[in-house]
């Protein structure tokens, strides 16, 4: 599904901010990125999503090979793949369901269809009720569900989040948490890339770890996170 | 693009025009300022140009006779004139003719010529030239001439007036392009600023879309749009502006009639013209904000 082939990413004028990473990644797998701030976890997301281009090394994502993409060609690569920040990244003008919808509506769905798929969406992450709220009006866990609803609107194969539960109290992380998980079990692959080592503990089935741009550790537990 | 993602740009479209109403009306409003400019020099030159055809196409030589000419000269004279091949018909009038013309010309104000002889005013010759000889040089040529002719004391033609009108006309048009030039440049940067208002106004919407997968197209198409609106609306008021300063002068000029002869017919922009107006508007707004998007972008993205 994902492979790294020896990856580089070097930032100007000298700075390395990944190097040589070598990892694959199969199809459906959960992957926790771990590792302290400024480890590489966020360059590597980025090199994933293409916000960034590798300086050296191929990146291949469902066979295809993302080095070096035109821009209509990584508008097509983040179609498929579905993006959660810490931070939410929510509209502030925009409702819940304006907010999900918008992702669909980007790639062609109709007005209709994508207010459509946002509600389902809504609903079966719990907030049936707060559709027509604005972001600003709902609890840091709940914007975080409308967030993962938007992530999930285009039935991306990939699934990339930077610590998406930096920003909420344990019993929402354990929430978001479990919601990962869910949406593993839909077929789709996952990284969540996160400092938060307790977090980690308890749900890690595949743990990387980076340090300084560098792969230090890749731990496959046999307790895979499918008991949550 | 389909047509969803279509119905998504108008939507952005319509709500950027809203929310920043403000300033797409000032920059409507100096994209209008600019087109009036451009388009009052162009009906300048457009009706400047109206007026040398027409002096063209009337152009005629005077010749005045000498007093001592009697009738049976002046006949022979005008069989010799006519006999020109440049000349295309010759009227001759006579004193008598030309004194009551010029008492009629006067209307009510004819007193004054109380008093005077009634042969004050010599007979003469207006010629008409062929339209293949209007040309300045042949014109100077057959009224030479005529000049030239035994009993011929003067000769005058409007050639150099007409010539002076084709300079000036010639001044207007590159007038018009100097001055609106600046203008257009200007506006360009108003029309851009505007974008990049836009823009910064909703930096977050367009981060998300790009990381959510939006086409770029889909991305800056509505701020194109949003330019070439600006551009079209600014357009057509400096062509309502143009209209109403065309009635009110054409008012002014009707009643000065008698005063500025052709002159005073005034013409409006032809369909062309418009059209020109309006595309100009059109361009101006789409390349204004394509550039600044495609800068501001480019800088944003690093």
């Amino acid at each position: 599904m994902i492979q790294l082939y020896h990856v580089s990413k070097l930032y100007p004028p000298h700075t390395p901010a990944l190097t040589d990473i070598n990892l694959q990644l199969a199809k459906g797998e959960f992957v926790f990125l771990t590792g302290a701030s400024g480890a590489g976890k966020t360059t590597l997301l980025k090199l994933l999503f293409r916000e960034e281009e590798p300086t050296e090394g191929q990146i291949l994502v469902d066979g295809n090979n993302i080095t070096r993409l035109n821009s209509r060609a990584i508008a097509g690569l983040r179609q498929k793949i579905g993006l959660v920040f810490q931070e939410f990244k929510l509209l502030p003008r925009l409702t819940a369901i304006e907010n999900v919808a918008l992702a669909a509506e980007v790639v062609g769905l109709s007005k209709r269809e994508s207010h459509a798929k946002a509600y389902h969406l809504l609903r079966e992450l719990g907030l049936k009720e707060k559709y027509q709220a604005r972001p600003q009006t709902l609890s840091g866990g709940e914007q975080q569900r409308v967030a993962i609803a938007r992530a999930l609107i285009n039935d991306p194969i990939l699934i990339l989040a930077d610590e998406p539960t930096g920003n909420l109290d344990a019993q929402l992380a354990d929430e978001t948490m479990r919601l990962f998980f869910k949406i593993r079990e839909k077929g789709a692959t996952v990284i969540v890339a996160s400092h938060d080592v307790e977090l980690i503990s308890r749900y890690g089935s595949r743990i990387v770890s980076l340090r300084r741009g560098q792969l230090t550790d890749d731990l496959r537990r046999v307790r895979e996170g499918a008991s949550h | 693009m389909n047509g969803a993602q279509l119905a998504f740009i108008g939507r952005r479209v319509r709500n950027s025009l809203w929310h920043l109403l403000w300033s797409h009306l000032l920059t409507s409003v100096a994209m209008a300022m600019t087109l009036f400019v451009f388009g009052a020099l162009m009906l300048l030159q457009h009706n400047l140009q109206g007026w040398l055809k027409g002096w063209g196409d009337e152009i005629q030589i005077n010749a005045y006779l000498d007093k001592s000419v009697d009738a049976l000269g002046a006949e022979r004279l005008l069989d010799q004139i006519r006999a020109f091949p440049e000349v295309e018909r010759v009227r001759y009038i006579s004193q008598r003719q030309a004194w009551q013309d010029f008492r009629a010309a006067l209307g009510t104000q004819a007193t004054v010529l109380e008093g005077l002889p009634e042969d004050v005013l010599p007979a003469s010759f207006e010629i008409w030239i062929k339209p293949a000889f209007r040309e300045g040089p042949l014109v100077e040529q057959l009224a030479g001439r005529v000049r030239a002719q035994s009993g011929v004391a003067s000769v005058e033609y409007p050639q150099e007036w007409v010539e002076r009108l084709a300079l000036v006309v010639l001044a207007v048009k590159w007038a018009k392009w100097i001055i609106a030039g600046v203008l257009f440049v200007v506006t360009f940067f108003i029309v851009g600023s505007t974008v990049r208002l836009a823009i910064l106004a909703r930096k977050d919407e367009i981060e998300i879309m790009q990381l959510v997968g939006a086409p770029e197209e889909m991305i800056q198409a509505p701020f194109v749009l949003e330019g070439m609106i600006q551009g079209l609306a600014g357009a057509l008021a400096s062509i309502v502006c143009l209209w109403s300063l065309f009635q009110v002068l054409r008012l002014q000029m009707a009643g000065a009639a008698a005063l500025f002869g052709p002159m005073s017919s005034l013409q409006f922009l032809d369909p062309a013209s418009l059209a020109v107006i309006l595309a100009i508007g059109w361009i101006l707004g789409a390349t204004g904000s394509l550039f600044s998007l495609r800068r501001f972008m480019k800088t944003w993205r690093g």
